[in-house]
């Protein structure tokens, strides 16, 4: 009866459980045990409350991140909105005046003193005031983060959301069923927390660009 | 350059970049600018308004920038409707998806005001050689 036994080995190497899946598979078993010895020691009806508590909570500190950073980039956008026309505008007349002034002179700036010191001080403002302008557009480009810290929230939330939901469950239940969780992913990824950490992420445009002219583009 | 009437139609469910972009395209000359806030307000706009350019995210509810895209490809009216994606999906496998749904340009976020400039004026290179 014992000639039976090795096609059962045989079988279970066909299904080739790699060594890491293994030792995973294992330490997955030791959590969930000591998780299930845990919930022994404990008050299954506090922890389930503290649960369902803590995460909602969790998700609403980080609703609250992403409103009051979204107020505070809008609040900057209409201020370099409101700001940016004005430069525009000091710039402009400055560069009127100089222009005037300049052929008034006809190029003796140094007949009238103060005449000079304004043509100059027009032209100043003239550059200072585009430089403003330069600097008022990075201020606004900045405010992009708040699309992409808004982006990284959402997907905290949402994974927060769906712990709860199986921690929720694990409580309800009370038996360690199936923990396994359907991989997020695909093509809606959002930004890239780090991406010189993984090949298949593109680091900066000029890899994009790369890719790109690589396909033809 | 190209015309500076030219209808831009800016895609993005986050306002706070859709705003920036208006700017941005106002700074290059460009200030006829409409928005739309998903995929799927994006189409119904493409479908009643005469656009000559869309600017779109990728990661959007409703409707994503890339079934937006293939959507515009597929309709004969929309076809060749030029479309910049511009989105934070950095996967090498998204720029693939995109180009081969037929983007015409994909810019990643965070990106500079001269990226925009630099991927609108190649663009625009392109079709007007096709063009001629």
């Amino acid at each position: 009866m014992d000639a039976a036994r090795p096609v059962v080995t045989a079988d279970a190497a066909a299904d080739d459980p790699s060594p890491t899946q293994e030792a995973l598979l294992a330490r997955v078993g030791q959590m969930t045990r000591s998780l299930h010895d845990s919930l022994r020691g404990l008050d299954f009806d506090k922890l389930a409350a503290r649960a369902a508590h803590d995460i909602p909570d969790a998700r609403d500190r980080l609703d609250y991140v992403a409103r009051m950073t979204e107020q505070a980039a809008q609040k900057v956008l209409n201020a370099t909105e409101a700001a940016s026309p004005l430069q525009e505008r000091i710039g402009g007349g400055a560069r009127s005046l100089a222009q005037q002034w300049r052929q008034a002179l006809d190029g003796d700036g140094a007949a009238t003193p103060l005449a000079g010191a304004t043509l100059a001080y027009l032209e100043q403002t003239a550059g200072d005031s585009d430089l403003t302008r330069q600097q008022l557009m990075d201020i606004m480009m900045a405010q992009d983060f708040q699309d992409l810290t808004g982006q990284v929230i959402r997907k905290v939330t949402e994974l927060a959301h769906g712990l709860e939901q199986q921690l929720v469950q694990l409580l309800v239940d009370y038996a360690p069923g199936d923990l396994k969780r359907e991989a997020q992913g695909g093509l809606l990824n959002g930004p890239q927390i780090n991406p010189g950490a993984s090949p298949d992420v593109v680091a900066d445009q000029t890899q994009v660009d790369d890719l790109l002219e690589s396909l033809g583009f | 350059m190209a015309d500076p009437k030219m209808k831009f139609l800016v895609v993005d469910d986050f306002s706070t970049m859709r705003r920036i972009v208006r700017n941005l395209l106002k700074e290059l000359g460009y200030s006829n600018v409409d928005e739309a806030e998903d995929g799927a307000m994006a189409l119904t706009k493409l479908k009643n308004e005469q656009f000559d350019f869309v600017i779109s995210d990728w990661n959007m509810p409703v409707m994503n920038g890339l079934d937006m895209l293939k959507s515009i490809r597929a309709d004969a009216a929309l076809a060749k409707l030029p479309v910049l994606m511009v989105t934070a999906e950095a996967k090498k496998e998204n720029i693939i998806a995109a180009a081969q749904a037929g983007a015409n340009g994909y810019v990643v976020k965070p990106f500079t005001a001269a990226t925009l400039d630099e991927k609108l004026a190649k663009i625009f290179e392109k079709l007007e050689k096709v063009g001629a």
